[in-house]
């Protein structure tokens, strides 16, 4: 039983579980999106610790952690324009004032 | 205890920390630092699982960006600071309930899958670089090309979203 495989991914499962946590729980965008950060920084903490202690010589998985990156860097810039878009136009972020998007 | 093992969970736990603190906080941008925090100790993992351009990458990506995240809490929030102690929670046990299950879930496998064994050698920080460009501008060079052209799309769909509303906002 590989320890540092198994304590690297407990960490990352503490991280899934507080950022789905933070994601259902706050009301307010910006929020969600940290909450959202944090699911993806669990994910990234796993790619890493494959990489590290099953295999080191697959690069792959290096540059799926890069792609994460972008995934994170991505949802950053669209998430605050639609904050920017939906403060401009509502004055607020806060996601209960936004029952109209209920379908 | 190997010293990789202590150090591990040191970072971790502290990432973990921070983590919740983003969510126990009052203050808008004790939540940002909390983060930012927490992603540098992610960074500081990757740099303990000795992947080290990747952990000064996320140290320097996420400082940034965390930065930027600090800087729209203070334009957005009524009460940036947490003076007022506003409260931002909703459907408090479910999310809770979530969360735990998601925890336990990911936990369970973790421990009870069979990993198999330990890779012991490992390129050094130097030969893994080269081994990553080669894979970047490679066999993944397709795939690296499309993450720069979905930052470029985001960047337009971004500006897009917000210009609209401006117009939209002076039009009425």
């Amino acid at each position: 039983m590989s320890m540092e495989l198994i304590v690297a991914l407990s960490m990352a499962a503490a991280l899934f579980g507080t950022g789905v946590y933070g994601a259902l729980s706050q009301t307010n965008l910006v929020m969600i999106m940290m909450g959202i950060e944090l699911i993806l920084a669990a994910a990234l903490i796993n790619m890493v610790a494959f990489w590290r202690y099953l295999h080191p010589e697959a690069m792959e998985a290096q540059m799926f952690v890069l792609i994460v990156m972008t995934v994170m860097a991505v949802e950053m810039a669209v998430g605050f324009g639609v904050a920017i878009a939906r403060f401009r136009s509502r004055g607020s972020v806060e996601m209960e004032e936004a029952q109209e998007l209920k379908g | 205890m190997s010293l990789q093992v202590f150090f591990l969970l040191a970072f971790g736990g502290a990432a973990v920390w921070f983590g919740i603190v983003v969510f126990l906080t009052h203050s808008m941008v004790r939540s940002a630092l909390a983060l930012l925090f927490s992603q540098t100790a992610i960074g500081a993992m990757f740099l303990v699982m000795q992947a080290e351009f990747l952990g000064v990458l996320q140290i320097m990506m996420m400082a940034t960006e965390m930065s930027i995240m600090a800087i729209f809490m203070v334009m957005f929030m009524m009460d940036p600071g947490g003076l007022g102690e506003m409260d931002m929670k909703h459907q408090r046990k479910t999310s809770l309930a979530a969360g735990l299950v998601a925890f336990f879930g990911a936990l369970a496998v973790a421990v009870f899958a069979d990993w198999g064994p330990l890779a012991t050698d490992i390129p050094d920080a130097g030969e893994q670089v080269r081994l990553l460009g080669f894979e970047l501008l490679g066999r993944s060079m397709l795939i690296f090309e499309s993450a720069g052209l979905t930052i470029l799309t985001a960047m337009i769909a971004a500006t897009a979203l917000a210009v609209q509303a401006r117009e939209r906002g002076a039009k009425a």
